[in-house]
């Protein structure tokens, strides 16, 4: 019954034009795929191959090239596979389709992404800020948020200087920057 | 009425200090046996004591209004007026003037007193807590006032001090608990809902509705309510002993007889968890009410 | 914001204000420290652990490190409990809850910063979400450092902090009404310029004597427009718009 799910995921993988499979070991499988063919990819495993479940959507930013990199790992309990979809979405314009009328959990991961990243999801059913309700600037976890200007800019820090440290500064050691 | 009333007087003084010491010396009791059952040490002695103190040295009050102070006043006096009828060893108090049927109804008026309280609080918590409580007065009342019917028809008494002289005229063989032992078990199960504890502990659930009726009480309302707790326990285990374990002799026994109510209540306590409403009220209605019931139909055939 | 009749009325304590240096007189100097023994020896925590340190807490109370021979039992709702715990770090959405709380506490209150985050900022010092110093924003009795510290150093620090209660030396809660102006502008630094909560400080520092030349403020000008003074209900009309309430702005 594997042996023949297991071909017939080949197959089915197989019919979307300008995929690329890797199989990293037995049960997890790599697949890099453009951004307009990702949701009928998750139509297609969801339907026909038994991939049930979305763990995940994650996110990578990629300032140099000027994108987004969204990962959707799908996991399914018949075969113990999780493959992971992997598509570039260009930063402008940020938006890109929400596949909440696939798999319901996405609207709750794609909420997160929008938060975090900037990246808006069209068709996800709420985009509203649920994590950083009190946080008003840029979305925080791009590469050009340095956070640590920003901590030493916003708090300030205690006076830490006690004799001992001081004995030690005296003989010329000290803390590590 | 031949009571000299300057001896009355007296009595009226010192029954609630006592009860009030006894009654820290219980709650400690019950804590100590709940923590040497979890395998801890336990609070130390003056603990009880050093809570109420600190509970009444609060300097913030926060009032909801002159309702809820009456509620808390209702619920201490409705605990220090029931235990003046509860004769000691050496003092009777008015349990001459007045008899166990005074008694059952000055032991609901703190909870009616705690429902006007928690009203004025408008918090969801507290309606819900107090709703329970008054939900389990429904479920255990039924118990108890049927083991205390069964007592009056066995005695042929009301009165507190003739029922006492009665079982301590006969020795060990006329105890209640010898003479109606079904009755005596249906009284002890509603005697531990009646305090409110495990498995009957759905009206404080600190958990779940966080105390319930407790939960804006706060400082010395607070600190009225732990005096309340001490009083509870006092009145409902001398309760227990005047009726059915014999009354005190002397106070030797007396401490030890209320101490051994209290330690099987505390020990059956720390090992359960807490009923539902539902489960409580079905659960009261059909084990302790249905012993009660066989106890009292024995008793009405003797 | 005072006096209306669905918020609790805080009313000074019966007897005399409370101030911090001790009465005179020699018998209200004794039930003055014999009130104080007796605070040391019977303190409720409030079983609301912010953040990861609150494991600790469990073992502290267990059979292991019975915090009940101590005196230490833990309360559920801020109103019955005198020390918040504040165990690990305190993200900007927690601190905003975390002085809400510590507003309804009853005095006197103590604050417990336990785990490093607290202190300085800890394992998570470079994260923009989190606050770095505690006692900016509340006032902080005493703090345990350790990541997160064993129930043997959390039993350490409460030992500490019963014997600092026995000496009158925990009066942090009265510094808050002192120098309220100075944690309200921090608290504000964070959340936004018209930031307050719904308990009254002021009003209470008045109450209590307590009211220094570091409470009233710049910070505090913008509680003014907040403030609505007791109106009668006119109950011949039925009230055709919904009331304006003093909650703080999400």
């Amino acid at each position: 019954m594997k042996e023949s799910k297991a071909i017939w995921l080949d197959n089915v993988l197989h019919e979307i034009e300008s995929i690329h499979i890797d199989s990293k070991s037995e049960r997890r499988i790599r697949v890099d795929i453009s951004p307009d063919a990702l949701p009928a990819l998750l139509e297609l495993l969801k339907g026909r191959a038994g991939y049930l479940h979305l763990s995940s959507i994650s996110c990578v930013d990629w300032p140099d090239d000027d994108e987004f990199e969204l990962v959707y790992h799908i996991w399914s309990y018949e075969t113990n596979i999780l493959i992971s979809a992997h598509t570039r979405v260009s930063r402008n314009p940020g938006f890109y389709i929400s596949v909440y009328d696939i798999h319901t959990p996405a609207g709750f991961f794609e909420r997160d992404i929008y938060e975090m990243f900037g990246l808006f999801f069209e068709g996800s059913p709420n985009m509203e800020k649920f994590i950083l309700t009190e946080w008003n600037g840029p979305p925080p976890m791009l590469k050009s948020f340095d956070t640590e200007k920003f901590v030493h800019e916003t708090f300030d820090w205690k006076d830490y200087n006690p004799d001992w440290l001081q004995e030690i500064v005296a003989k010329g050691g000290g803390i590590v920057e | 009425m031949n009571v000299d009333w300057k001896i009355l007087l007296v009595e009226l003084i010192l029954m609630p200090i006592v009860a009030f010491v006894v009654g820290l010396l219980l709650v400690l009791l019950m804590r100590k046996v709940r923590a040497r059952i979890e395998r801890r040490v336990g609070p130390p002695f003056m603990q009880p004591l050093y809570d109420i103190i600190k509970l009444y040295g609060k300097k913030t009050q926060i009032s909801h209004g002159f309702i809820m102070d009456l509620g808390v006043i209702m619920v201490v006096g409705g605990y220090i007026a029931a235990e003046v009828f509860l004769p000691v060893p050496g003092m009777d108090g008015m349990a001459r003037e007045g008899d166990l049927i005074t008694l059952i109804y000055l032991m609901m008026v703190p909870s009616l007193g705690l429902a006007l309280g928690v009203g004025q609080c408008a918090n969801p918590n507290g309606s819900i807590g107090i709703a329970r409580a008054l939900t389990s007065m429904l479920a255990y009342d039924i118990p108890f006032v049927i083991v205390v019917a069964g007592a009056v028809i066995l005695y042929g008494t009301s009165n507190l001090t003739e029922i006492i002289a009665i079982q301590q005229a006969g020795g060990l063989s006329s105890w209640g608990v010898a003479m109606m032992p079904l009755l005596a078990i249906g009284g002890l199960i509603s005697s531990y809902a009646m305090l409110g504890k495990e498995p009957f502990e759905l009206y404080i659930a600190p958990a779940e509705i966080a105390t319930g009726p407790m939960v804006e009480m706060s400082g010395k309302y607070l600190g009225a309510l732990f005096v309340m707790q001490c009083f509870q326990v006092y009145a409902v285990s001398v309760l227990y002993v005047t009726l059915f374990l014999g009354g005190g002799e002397n106070w030797f026994t007396f401490l030890l007889k209320i101490a051994a109510v209290i330690f099987v209540s505390a020990s059956v306590t720390t090992i359960f968890p807490r009923y539902k409403t539902e489960d409580a009220i079905r659960w009261l209605w059909k084990w302790p009410t249905g012993i009660s019931l066989l106890g009292l139909a024995i008793v009405m055939a003797k | 914001m005072t006096e209306k009749n669905e918020l609790p009325v805080i009313r000074p304590a019966a007897g005399d204000a409370c101030q911090s240096e001790s009465r005179s007189g020699l018998f209200q100097h004794a039930i003055d420290s014999f009130v104080e023994f007796c605070r040391s020896r019977s303190m409720f925590i409030l079983h609301y652990c912010t953040g990861c340190g609150a494991i600790e807490l469990p073992p502290a109370m267990t059979s292991r490190f019975d915090m009940e021979r101590l005196g230490i039992s833990p309360m559920v709702t801020p109103r019955q409990a005198d020390i918040l715990l504040i165990t690990g770090y305190v993200s900007i959405k927690t601190l905003k809850r975390i002085i809400l709380t510590y507003e309804q506490m009853q005095g006197p209150k103590y604050v417990i910063g336990i785990c490093s985050c607290t202190v300085n900022g800890g394992m998570y010092w470079q994260s923009y979400a989190t606050a770095k110093q505690l006692n900016e924003y509340l006032p902080v009795d005493m703090y345990i450092a350790g990541c997160m510290p064993r129930p043997e150093a959390v039993l350490e620090g409460l030992m500490q902090l019963r014997d600092k209660i026995e000496s009158g030396a925990a009066t942090s809660w009265e510094d808050y009404f002192k120098r309220y102006d100075h944690y309200l502008g921090k608290q504000q630094h964070l959340f936004g310029k018209d930031w307050h909560t719904p308990t009254d400080v002021i009003e209470e520092a008045r109450h209590y004597n307590l009211l220094g030349e570091g409470t009233l403020g710049e910070n505090t000008a913008v509680l003014e427009k907040y403030l609505r003074h007791h109106q009668e209900l006119d109950l011949t009309r039925v009230a055709l718009e919904p009331a304006k309430t003093n909650l703080p702005d999400r």
